[in-house]
């Protein structure tokens, strides 16, 4: 982790100063050439100038040409065919200095004048001094001042890593901090806090599941050695062995139920179950689930009643649908007391949907719970667990079996004012004719 | 008739031998799949049962020599594994019949008696429990003299009873085999239990004997209340 931030940050100062010592030296360049042009040119011009005086004095008064010489200071020479008419002390230049020379010649005569450019050569050579040592002091301070921030700008995924490194499952409360909610950093961050915050939530419906898993296996297990020990205590009639073997094979009945149910979460989450999907009639399919399950709410003198629009049909596996919608059922069933009523509706929605639902008179679920009935093993009434049969996992293999043929349950209750639960599968358009499978 | 019991968890094997010697089979036990395999070449046995978790040789390996050698004992197989495949896997092999376990023996009984029936043709058109007599043609159910009204259901449960009449029937028999529901994991077995509450109130409510028992933690018989 911590090599590869800096290596960032190298990269990221190298790259920095690379561009920067580009510019400047390009920037550089380009002054050195205009400043050089520029005073070659002032000299030229100065030159031209001078020339242009001297071919004056010389046309009008040619003995004036040693008071000119006086009054410019340049050195010149001005001769007519072979002979020289003047020449300034010094001349011609020695070939070793730097002089500018112009000459202008015609049919008559010649001129020739030179100028010495040392003080343009001094300051191209002190501009060059200048940015010779400027530019890479520039580019060094740029190097450290880049390095500095992009030192700055990473530190935040060093602290991010070090936190991330402390996590592991037993502090997965932990968040990464986050200095700014819009900077880059900061929504990655957020994302990371985010995939932490799914992860606790994962953990903590695991850690829960595993406890209430035991809690629900040694319940009946509790159950057997404790019979079984006070059985043993002293001598018993047939009939009491009778009663004892009898009310330990229960627990292993309910053991094995328990069993039963948890492998079919497991293997369903693990999508292990196959689904066999038809074009099924929810209505037909309904009915026999109510029908199957109507001898419990006679039982209680409570009220069944399946209302059905004909035709509407869902591409399912009627089996693990049915299992589902018997659950709701029975849970219905059981949580509405004697003499109340359950409504089972099938309708064909607007939208493309198809719906199944049930409607109790129950005691209803607050909000609170709402969310959380579907959950393996929660229970509303968290005293009431050895109640006959159930094993709080009935509408979570309900939820399973509705989610694995494409649809979803929906939960609607008020306390004290029953509950509905509703089936919502995507309805199929086509005719009832036989699908592929 | 003779069975073999080839099964290597010892108290497993225990109650299968005494569960089977209580219906009078001649009953020999192998605790590992080579035993068995040596056994069933060298013995002759109307039935195995046969466990597939075996240490050493797999159930499913012993079974498939055994075919192969054309062996045509019907073989009933126990297995832990419950998945559809394991199942198909088992029958594919050559298994007449299977187990999950943790099964109940009264259902293991049943299933060795169908498979020893099977081939025999199961003509009976009338079933009888003393005065309780069932005319499976015109599916008219009488006590001593008197008609029972019973819904098809009432009926399918009375008539399974009395198929397996003196024995255990599980509510797990019933559940599969009355009301064609495999999984366990349903509400089915309340069903079940008000089913049979209304079925003993037709049927032994205003007579003597008794004649439908529940057996606590196991299931339900069909026999003469014993004193």
């Amino acid at each position: 982790m911590r090599r590869a931030g800096s290596s960032v940050r190298r990269r990221l100062t190298l790259w920095h100063a690379g561009v920067l010592a580009l510019i400047v030296c390009l920037f550089a360049a380009g002054i050195v050439l205009f400043v050089a042009t520029r005073l070659y040119s002032a000299l030229d011009e100065q030159l031209a100038g001078d020339v242009a005086s001297i071919e004056k004095v010389y046309r009008e008064e040619t003995g004036d040409l040693g008071e000119l010489h006086q009054r410019v200071g340049m050195m010149f020479e001005v001769s007519e065919g072979a002979t020289v008419v003047y020449k300034t002390p010094g001349w011609p230049p020695a070939r070793s200095a730097p002089y500018r020379v112009r000459m202008i010649q015609d049919a008559s005569h010649r001129i020739i004048a030179a100028r010495d450019e040392t003080a343009v050569r001094q300051t191209l050579r002190t501009l060059f001094l200048i940015l010779a040592i400027g530019i890479p002091g520039a580019i060094g301070v740029a190097f450290a001042g880049g390095y500095f921030l992009a030192g700055r700008v990473l530190a935040p995924v060093g602290a991010m890593a070090e936190t991330a490194r402390r996590i592991t499952a037993e502090s997965l409360h932990a968040r990464l901090p986050v200095d700014n909610r819009d900077d880059e950093f900061g929504r990655l961050a957020g994302v990371f806090n985010d995939t932490l915050a799914r992860l606790q939530d994962a953990f903590e419906q695991l850690r829960r599941f595993t406890a209430d898993a035991s809690h629900e296996l040694r319940t009946p297990l509790t159950a057997m050695r404790s019979v079984g020990e006070v059985a043993l205590q002293r001598p018993l009639t047939a009939a009491g062995y009778r009663d004892v073997i009898g009310s330990m094979l229960e627990e292993v009945d309910r053991l094995t139920r328990l069993v039963e149910s948890l492998l079919t979460l497991t293997r369903a989450e693990a999508g292990r179950i196959p689904l066999t999907r038809h074009l099924v009639d929810l209505g037909e399919l309904a009915t026999s689930a109510a029908e199957s399950l109507r001898i419990l709410a006679e039982d209680k003198e409570q009220t069944l009643n399946v209302t059905i629009e004909p035709d509407v049909r869902t591409e399912c596996d009627p089996g693990i649908l049915r299992q589902g919608l018997i659950n709701l059922l029975y849970n219905a069933i059981k949580y509405t007391p004697s003499k109340g009523t359950i409504v089972v509706q099938v309708s064909g929605g607007s939208s493309g949907e198809a719906a199944i639902e049930v409607k109790d008179t129950g005691p209803g679920i607050s909000v609170d719970h709402q969310q959380r009935v579907f959950e393996r093993f929660y229970r509303v009434d968290a005293g009431r667990s050895a109640d006959e049969g159930g094993v709080g996992l009935g509408l979570s293999i309900a939820r399973w079996a509705i989610e694995a043929n494409g649809g979803r349950i929906e939960l609607e209750s008020e306390l004290g004012a029953g509950a509905l639960f509703r089936i919502v599968l995507p309805r199929a358009r086509r005719p009832a004719s036989r699908s592929e499978a | 008739m003779r069975v073999l019991v080839v099964e290597d968890e010892k108290k497993v094997a225990k109650a299968l031998r005494e569960g089977l010697e209580a219906e009078r089979y001649e009953v020999s036990v192998a605790s590992t799949g080579e035993e068995g395999f040596f056994l069933v070449n060298h013995e002759t046995f109307d039935l195995v049962v046969l466990d597939l978790m075996l240490p050493r040789r797999d159930g499913i390996e012993v079974l498939t020599t055994l075919r192969k050698r054309g062996l045509q004992t019907p073989v009933l197989i126990l297995t832990a594994k419950d998945a559809v495949e394991d199942r198909v896997h088992g029958l594919d092999s050559g298994a007449d019949d299977y187990l999950v376990k943790p099964f109940a023996v009264p259902e293991l009984l049943a299933r060795i008696r169908a498979l020893l029936r099977r081939g025999r043709p199961d003509q009976v058109l009338k079933l009888q429990q003393d005065d309780l007599r069932m005319d499976l043609v015109t599916r008219k159910v009488t006590r001593g003299a008197q008609t029972l009204e019973l819904t098809a259901r009432e009926f399918d449960v009375l008539e399974y009873l009395l198929r397996h009449a003196g024995r255990i029937v599980s509510r797990e028999m019933l559940a599969r085999d009355v009301w064609h529901i495999a999984a366990r994991a349903t509400p089915l077995d309340n069903v079940i239990d008000v089913s049979m509450a209304r079925l003993r109130r037709k049927v032994d409510e205003r007579f003597e004997p008794k004649l439908i028992q529940t057996i606590r933690g196991v299931g339900f018989a069909l026999r003469s209340e014993r004193a």
